[in-house]
C-alpha cells in the first residue's frame, strides 16, 4: 500500500493530473461562456414574437428540447463520429468543445428563459406601448434584472458540465479523467487512482457549488432588499 | 467525405438497439425508488437527526453532488477489484448510481419538507388532528406538490445519466449502440437511432409524468 502510495505519488504524476485539471476548468470554461452566449440567443429567438418568425421560434425550441434529451455521452459520440466523417483527423479537442458547447447551450437557453420570464410582464409591455424595440427592451429592461436569477444557476450548472467533461475522456480527449486512465494503463493502483481523481474533481466542483449556493441568497437578498428601484 | 449515410444496413439491428430501451428503463426505475427512499432517510437525517446524525447527513450529500459519477462508477468497477471486491457491470452501476442520486433527491426532499409552514402544523393541531392525520392530510400533499416538479425532472435526468452504464459493460441502449456500431461501423446511423430513441423516451416520460402530477396530486407541471 505504502508503495504504491509511493509510485502515484510522484512530482511527475502530479503534474499530468495538475494538466488534465487545466484542460477540465478550460474546457468547462469554454463550455459556459459559449454556453451562456448560445443560450441568451436560444431563449431571444424563443421568445420571439409574429408569424414571420414561427420558424426561429420552432428551432430554438427543437434545439433545447432536443439536446436537453440526449445523454451527453450519446451527444459526444454522435459529434465524434460527424467530425471524423467531414474532418478524417478531426482534433479530439474540438470535439469535446463542440459537443459541451451543445450541451450548454441547450442547459443555459432554459436557465437564461427562466431569468427573463422572472422580469415583470407590466415593465415590458409599458416598454412595448412606448415603442421600444425588442432588442432594446431585452438590453436595458430585462438583462439588468434578469441576471440576478440567471447567474447563481448558471454557476450551479457549472458543476454539472465539470462532472459532464469527465465523460470527454471516453472519446480520447486528454482531461482529469483520460489523465486518470492513463495512469492506470501505466500500471499504477486503479483504487489509489480513481480515489485521487475523485478528489481532484471535488476539489474543483465544491467550491463552485458553495459559489452558486452564496450567490443564490445573496443576489435574493439584495432584491428584496432594495425593493422597486 | 466519403461516407454515405446507410441506415438500410443498420435496420436488421434496429430492433436489437431498441429492446435495450427495457435495461434503460429498469435501471432508471430501480435507482429512482431506492434512492428517493435513501434521500428522503437522509433528509430526514439532516432536519431532524442529532448533530452527528445531521451531519454526517450534510457530509453524504456534499459528498455524492460533488462527485462526477462516471468516476465514481470507474472506482466501483476497476478500483475496488484491488482490495478484492468484484462487483458486476451491474451492481456496480447500481450502487455508485442510487449513492449519487440520493444526495441530490435528499435535497429536494428536504426542501419539500422545510418549505411545509408551522402554520400549517398549527392549524391540523386546532382542529385536533393526530399526528398520523397531519401526516397524510397536510404534510405529505404539500411535500409531494412542491416537490414533484423537480422529482419529475431528476427522474429525466437519471434517466439520461443510465447511459453511462454501457462504459462498465452494462447491455442498454447506449451499451448496444456501442456493440453493434463496432461491429459494422454504421456509428452515426446507430448513434442516430439511440439519439432519437432517447428524446422519444424521455418526451413520453415528461408527458406521463405530467398526466400523473396532474391527475393525482393537482399538480399543474409544464410538459415542455
Amino acid at each position: 500500500m505504502t508503495e504504491n502510495l509511493a509510485n502515484l505519488f510522484t512530482f511527475g504524476n502530479m503534474q499530468f493530473l495538475m494538466r488534465g485539471v487545466a484542460m477540465t476548468l478550460l474546457l468547462t470554461l469554454i463550455g459556459c461562456l459559449t454556453g451562456l452566449i448560445g443560450g441568451f440567443l436560444l431563449a431571444y429567438a424563443r421568445s420571439s414574437k409574429g408569424n414571420l418568425l414561427a420558424p426561429v421560434r420552432w428551432g430554438a425550441m427543437i434545439f433545447v428540447e432536443v439536446f436537453r434529451r440526449i445523454p451527453f455521452l450519446v451527444t459526444l459520440f454522435l459529434v465524434l463520429y460527424t467530425a471524423q466523417m467531414i474532418l478524417p483527423r478531426a482534433p479530439l479537442f474540438w470535439v469535446a468543445v463542440i459537443s459541451i458547447c451543445l450541451l450548454c447551450s441547450a442547459y443555459m437557453a432554459e436557465i437564461v428563459r427562466a431569468g427573463m420570464e422572472s422580469v415583470p410582464t407590466p415593465q415590458i409591455e409599458t416598454a412595448e406601448v412606448m415603442n421600444m424595440p425588442r432588442w432594446r427592451i431585452t438590453w436595458i429592461i430585462v438583462l439588468p434584472q434578469a441576471w440576478k436569477v440567471i447567474l447563481p444557476s448558471a454557476v450551479s450548472y457549472m458543476v454539472m458540465f465539470v462532472k459532464d467533461t469527465a465523460l470527454a475522456s471516453q472519446a480520447g480527449v486528454f482531461e482529469l479523467m483520460f489523465a486518470g486512465k492513463a495512469l492506470v494503463n501505466r500500471g499504477l493502483d486503479p483504487l489509489l487512482v480513481f480515489a485521487t481523481v475523485l478528489l481532484a474533481y471535488f476539489a474543483i466542483s465544491w467550491p463552485l457549488a458553495r459559489l452558486g449556493q452564496w450567490l443564490e441568497t445573496r443576489l435574493a437578498h439584495r432584491h428584496t432588499e432594495g425593493g422597486i428601484r | 467525405m466519403n461516407y454515405n449515410l446507410q441506415f438500410g444496413q443498420i435496420a436488421a439491428d434496429i430492433p436489437y438497439i431498441l429492446s435495450g430501451a427495457w435495461p434503460t428503463l429498469w435501471i432508471t426505475f430501480v435507482t429512482f425508488f431506492l434512492a428517493s427512499s435513501l434521500g428522503l432517510f437522509v433528509a430526514m437525517a439532516r432536519l431532524k437527526g442529532g448533530v452527528v446524525a445531521s451531519r454526517l447527513a450534510g457530509l453524504w450529500v456534499t459528498l455524492t453532488t460533488n462527485s462526477p459519477l462516471f468516476v465514481v462508477l470507474f472506482f466501483l468497477f476497476n478500483g475496488l477489484p484491488e482490495w478484492g471486491i468484484l462487483l458486476s457491470p451491474i451492481a456496480a452501476t447500481l450502487i455508485a448510481f442510487i449513492a449519487i442520486s440520493s444526495g441530490y433527491l435528499a435535497e429536494i426532499q428536504r426542501g419539500g419538507i422545510q418549505s411545509v409552514h408551522r402554520a400549517e402544523l398549527d392549524a391540523a393541531e386546532t382542529l385536533g388532528m393526530s399526528r398520523m392525520q397531519t401526516l397524510r392530510f397536510v404534510i405529505t400533499p404539500h411535500v409531494v406538490k412542491t416537490t414533484y416538479p423537480a422529482l419529475s425532472n431528476f427522474f429525466i435526468f437519471t434517466m439520461l445519466g443510465t447511459s453511462m452504464a454501457s462504459l462498465v459493460g452494462v447491455n442498454e441502449l447506449t451499451g448496444r449502440a456501442i456493440e453493434v456500431s463496432s461491429r459494422n461501423f454504421r456509428s452515426i446511423e446507430v448513434f442516430t437511432v439511440v439519439a432519437l430513441t432517447y428524446v422519444a423516451l424521455s418526451i413520453l416520460a415528461s408527458i406521463s409524468l405530467a398526466l400523473a402530477g396532474r391527475i393525482f396530486f393537482r399538480v399543474k407541471a409544464r410538459i415542455m
